[in-house]
């Protein structure tokens, strides 16, 4: 009876043990987040409490589909984190636990005697997640229901707390993912922000450089971008050295990729790339064109680059790229505008050198007009009052257009009214002119010149023309046009050999005379076609009668029409008519 | 929004640099300053002090990987401190305590270097 008593109050402790000892356990298991420590206890507390000198613990690999020892006390020919396959019939696969006896060949890779070992299947209520391998008792006794119900209890109680722990990591990685994803994107959002204020393209090269280094975790950096047909190095960082032209070229024309991962091949080609420790090129290519070439060196912790480090790398760039390029446009634009500034002030300076209002000469009906075809242009006319009280008349026309013709135009203007004062011949006057222009000016600029005085007290005009389109002279009454191509070669083709010849010539009340630059008759209609000087004579003619302005008028609409209002050359008109 | 700004001071011989404010990518380039100045100068051995410093960008942190290895060519060494909560996450998020030593105070720093010279 006694005895009887003694071993049913010894059981009654020894369950009340173990169940304290589940209780504990399963409350640390359940706040314990490590895994390596829940396997490490799972392991510890069955040895002690089950008088085990060897156990180990295999967890499934659903990839690989094998289980992978992560722990073993003994068992030395199982290796920790090598991987196992286990071979279970049908019946063994649904049991919690079951014994293994001598002929066993349940890890067939593993030579290992298991005889007298038990497996416990180390699941929760849906899944599957590992074994627990148990050598025998080093007693040698066998387990006892009480110590295989224990060994079951911790192996469930364990095994969800392994879930637990599992589910943790995986959310902690995702957490710590999303929030790296978050800080990428505020990145961005920053990095837009600020380049939109920036010009300087230095300032967001370097705040690029700054971002990429920061975000990707890396040292080494190069940026190289294209302007034109030529490539330069934006930025640097580390053990980047700096590159020769030659070797840009080089690099920017081979790694035509997206995305290249530089390799020996690469690194024997190009040795600026292997000094420099660039693993990775990037090329950036904004509306088809490859517009930047960027290189990073291998992260500071060795962690390989993943798809949402290159998205990443690919937003940062475009935005820095673009922002790269927009500097350089408005750096175009700045220039042009500043260009059309000047144009327009240059324009304004050469409407100022000539005579504006026309002045009124008494003995003559005068009109005159110039049209330049861009901003400013190389025709020139002029009136002026000689010191005798006589008037000067001129007109010329400059090769070229543009500012280069203006400027020569303006040098014209300026020897013709230093001359003015000058007791000196209209004839000795040009090879004064030609003399200096041949000397001063370019050997394919030219200019043709035609001027006269007017002397009013015998209404003779006395005329010199240098190479200019003869000026048409009407006679009142007659039908046939007097051309005046008296004088010399055009100023500036050669030093003055033969003296320039001056020619007077009567004129009469109603006299018409017509000077004007090619731009009247080298005008092209749609086919072609040059205006010609039988159209403008027929259009005097047919207009002979009017005052100078409506005459030159008339040939200005004439010539507009035919061209369908577009001049592709300056063009200049002075007409001039004897009255009495 | 307190404006960013660097103070240098010097303690027992190292170079404390105290930030304030947020260092984004508009303010890297006074951080990136102040680091060119203490290296032309030979002076590596540098602190800096976050105690003040609400809010760090990537260009941020992207400063102090342009000049680390710089500093401990000349055998010296940047070390971090005081950070808040915030900033040392996005540190940490991007893998830094990996490469730089980060302390809760800039005693602890100075220790550091002391005890490692």
């Amino acid at each position: 009876m006694i005895n009887v008593k003694i071993d049913h109050s010894k059981e009654n402790s020894h369950s009340k043990f173990e169940l304290k000892t589940v209780l504990e356990t399963s409350r640390m298991l359940v706040e314990s987040r490590d895994s390596a420590f829940i396997i490490n206890n799972l392991l510890l507390i069955l040895m002690g409490r089950l008088l085990v000198t060897k156990a180990a613990i295999f967890i499934h690999d659903p990839v690989k589909e094998t289980y992978c020892l992560k722990k073993r006390k003994g068992f030395d020919k199982f290796q920790e984190g090598s991987h196992y396959n286990f071979e279970l019939n049908s019946e063994q696969v649904n049991q919690s636990y079951f014994e293994l006896t001598g002929n066993s060949n349940l890890i067939p890779s593993a030579d290992a005697d298991l005889n007298n070992c038990y497996l416990f299947n180390l699941r929760t209520s849906n899944n599957h997640h590992g074994y627990l391998l148990l050598g025998p008792k080093a007693n040698n006794r066998k387990f006892n229901p009480e110590d295989l119900e224990f060994a079951e209890s911790l192996c469930i109680i364990s095994t969800a707390a392994l879930v637990n722990s599992q589910l943790f990591t995986e959310l902690t990685t995702t957490y710590r993912n999303l929030d790296r994803r978050i800080h990428e994107l505020n990145t961005l959002f920053d990095l837009s922000k600020e380049f939109n204020l920036l010009v300087d393209r230095d300032k967001i090269s370097s705040i690029f450089k700054f971002a990429l280094l920061g975000q990707l975790f890396i040292r080494t950096f190069f940026l190289i971008y294209k302007t034109g047909d030529s490539y330069s190095l934006l930025a640097s960082s580390g053990a980047v050295t700096k590159p020769s032209q030659k070797q840009i070229d080089r690099i920017f024309s081979e790694a035509d990729e997206d995305i290249i991962v530089v390799d020996d091949d690469l690194r024997n080609r190009h040795d600026w790339i292997n000094k420099s420790h660039i693993t990775t090129l990037f090329s950036v290519t904004i509306q088809n064109e490859r517009v930047a070439l960027i290189g990073v060196g291998e992260r500071v912790n060795k962690i390989p680059f993943s798809d949402a480090d290159y998205n990443f790398l690919k937003s940062l760039a475009n935005l820095a790229v673009i922002s790269i390029q927009k500097t350089f446009f408005l750096e175009e634009r700045i220039d042009k505008e500043r260009m059309e500034e000047e144009l327009s002030i240059a324009k304004a300076i050469q409407e100022g050198l000539l005579p504006d209002p026309i002045p009124e000469i008494a003995g003559v009906d005068l009109a005159a007009k110039t049209i330049s075809s861009r901003e400013v242009g190389g025709d020139y006319f002029d009136i002026a009052e000689a010191p005798d009280g006589n008037t000067i008349f001129a007109i010329a026309d400059v090769t070229g257009k543009g500012v280069p013709a203006a400027l020569l135009m303006a040098n014209l203007q300026s020897m013709l009214h230093v001359l003015l004062p000058v007791e000196i011949t209209l004839s000795e006057a040009t090879d004064r002119i030609n003399n200096i222009i041949h000397k001063n000016t370019p050997s394919d600029k030219f200019i043709t010149f035609f001027w006269a005085k007017y002397i009013n007290d015998h209404k003779i005009l006395r005329y010199v023309n240098a190479g200019h389109n003869p000026p048409l002279l009407l006679r009142f009454g007659e039908d046939e046009f007097i051309e005046l191509t008296d004088g010399g070669l055009l100023l500036g083709a050669m030093e003055t050999m033969m003296p320039y010849v001056q020619t007077d010539i009567q004129l009469n009340s109603g006299d018409l005379l017509v000077c004007y630059t090619d731009g009247i008759d080298e005008t092209m209609n749609a086919g072609d076609e040059e205006y010609g000087t039988k159209r403008l004579k027929d259009c005097i003619v047919s207009n002979r009668d009017k005052s100078s302005q409506e005459i030159l008028d008339a040939i200005v609409n004439s010539v507009k029409e035919y061209s369908g209002n577009k001049f592709s050359d300056d063009l200049t008109l002075l007409v001039l008519k004897a009255c009495d | 929004m307190k404006t960013f700004k660097i103070e240098q001071r010097n303690s027992d011989g190292f170079e404390i640099l105290d930030l304030y404010g947020e260092l984004d990518a508009h303010t890297a380039s006074q951080l990136e300053e102040s680091l060119k100045n203490l290296i032309s100068n030979h002076k590596s051995n540098i602190i800096v002090n976050f105690r003040e410093l609400d809010y760090i960008a990537s260009a941020g942190l992207g400063v102090f990987m342009a000049y680390i290895e710089d500093v401990r060519t000349i055998g010296g060494d940047i070390k971090l401190s005081n950070m808040n909560d915030k900033v040392y996450n996005v540190f940490d998020l991007l893998g830094f305590p990996t490469l730089y030593d980060i302390f809760d105070d800039e005693k602890q720093a100075i220790n550091k270097f002391l005890s490692d010279s």
